[in-house]
């Protein structure tokens, strides 16, 4: 069958469960909503303290709620043992691991999307001008997080102590991403010429690159293991 | 060809032996129906005849393909109704169905989903979430789906589990169809009676070892 179709197959699934039971995407929400409430009480904030502290509290909520949210993926798949059916399918893994990983990145770049506007409220954030640049690096930087969360999730569902063992592999493995998307943020929300900061942004592609290649290859052994 | 070969499957969790040399064979049309009391390992065994579940020792091939050099190959062939339905509770029992044959590269029409949904009897819920479906019903759409997919081999674990009488016919009437059809179906049961209604050949797991009997002393045959 097209390779094609086993993504547009499992995205479909993926999307409509999630408009059904909004599981994931209340989840990674509200909890992301916590800590833009928390921090921006927290803290008596000028202007200047704020653009300092900004690119790492957006990326901070961020990571954390998407944390949420991929530990959950492969979690809908045992209910009714549906992860055997996948592992039985006659068709090539790697198009099922794709179909996850985009199906995560919309449900995770969807919720960015409203939490964006939060920030910029409640922290008084004057971004306006700079958001093309910040969609750009929240684009990659999330498809860094949905890549490597979408292997380990299938990786760790089906051990015991998987609510430890996700984020424990994940959170080493992700921090490339967090560096280059807080400096790569924060180069951008301070006005700087993108060239200045281009080369977080081009690691950013190049570690999206990597594990997505390394996911796809190793994802039929783990589905299989 | 034969449709299903196990050769000397021997298979251990850790250093616990649960299946030791068991073969067998399965041709076109033909039902193994396979006993055994709890424990014997006869869910181990449908998991890998299944392929999801790598023998320790031993090989199988089913339609002649080696489900470990040619697993994908191998998969297209099969079809399992397990413990586990397969099915997404936030999908309709339509969209479960048209989901799982996409995974297989089969679009069926509108009428032929609807066909077959009514012919295991839950055309009426076509548009319900599987989620309200009760058990005896999500094993009616598994079997829509087994009809669909129109596998070579078909594996049943405990087939007549949550069945009415009604549905544990229509069960063996479908198998009765798969056979009529050249598909292989191996069950395993502890419905003799039902099992036997459909079965040409038969099976006692016990002492992780496969002893074939004949039909006709599987009433007293004891385990």
């Amino acid at each position: 069958m097209p390779f094609f179709n086993v993504i547009k197959w499992i995205v479909w699934k993926d999307i409509l469960c999630e408009m059904r039971n909004r599981e994931n995407i209340a989840s990674i929400f509200f909890f992301a909503l916590n800590v833009i409430l928390i921090f921006s009480f927290s803290f008596a904030m000028d202007r200047d303290v704020t653009q300092a502290i900004i690119p790492g509290l957006i990326w901070v909520s961020f990571g954390f709620a998407s944390m949420l949210g991929l530990g959950k993926s492969f979690l809908s798949e045992t209910y009714n043992d549906c992860l055997s059916y996948l592992q039985m399918a006659p068709v090539p893994k790697g198009a099922i691991y794709l179909g996850k990983l985009l199906g995560n990145l919309l449900v995770m770049v969807v919720v960015e999307l409203f939490l964006v506007p939060l920030f910029i409220i409640f922290f008084n954030l004057n971004i306006l001008d700079k958001l093309l640049p910040f969609l750009l690096i929240l684009i990659f930087a999330t498809l860094g997080i949905c890549a490597v969360g979408t292997l380990f999730s299938a990786l760790t569902v089906q051990t015991r102590a998987r609510e430890v063992l996700f984020p424990l592999l994940l959170l080493p493995l992700e921090a490339p991403v967090f560096i280059s998307a807080i400096e790569a943020t924060a180069g951008a929300f301070r006005g700087d010429p993108i060239a200045l900061y281009q080369h977080w942004i081009e690691l950013l592609m190049i570690f999206d690159l990597v594990f997505i290649i390394v996911s796809y290859w190793m994802f039929e052994f783990i589905l299989d293991a | 060809m034969m449709t299903l070969r196990g050769m000397k499957l021997t298979h251990l969790y850790r250093y616990h032996k649960v299946l030791s040399e068991v073969s067998l064979e399965l041709g076109p049309g033909e039902c193994f129906a396979l006993f055994g009391p709890n424990g014997a390992g006869k869910t181990t065994l449908i998991k890998i005849l299944s392929t999801l579940l790598q023998p320790t020792h031993g090989s199988i091939e089913i339609m002649g393909k080696n489900s470990r050099e040619h697993r994908m190959e191998a998969r297209r062939f099969l079809f399992l109704i397990g413990h586990g339905t397969f099915h997404y509770d936030d999908l309709t029992v339509l969209e479960n169905l048209e989901f799982a044959m996409a995974l297989r590269g089969i679009t069926p029409s509108y009428s032929a989903l609807m066909g077959v949904l009514d012919r295991v009897g839950i055309g009426p819920f076509a548009l319900q979430k599987s989620r309200y479906l009760s058990t005896g019903m999500q094993k009616r759409l598994a079997l829509a789906k087994a009809l669909l997919a129109k596998p070579n081999l078909l594996l049943l674990d405990e087939p007549y589990v949550s069945l009415d009488e009604k549905g544990m016919k229509m069960m063996n009437d479908c198998i009765r169809e798969f056979l009529s059809k050249g598909t292989s179906v191996l069950m395993s049961s502890h419905d003799r009676a039902k099992a036997s209604e459909v079965s040409n050949r038969a099976g006692i797991l016990q002492n992780k070892g496969l002893r074939e009997v004949p039909l006709g002393e599987l009433t007293n045959a004891l385990f």
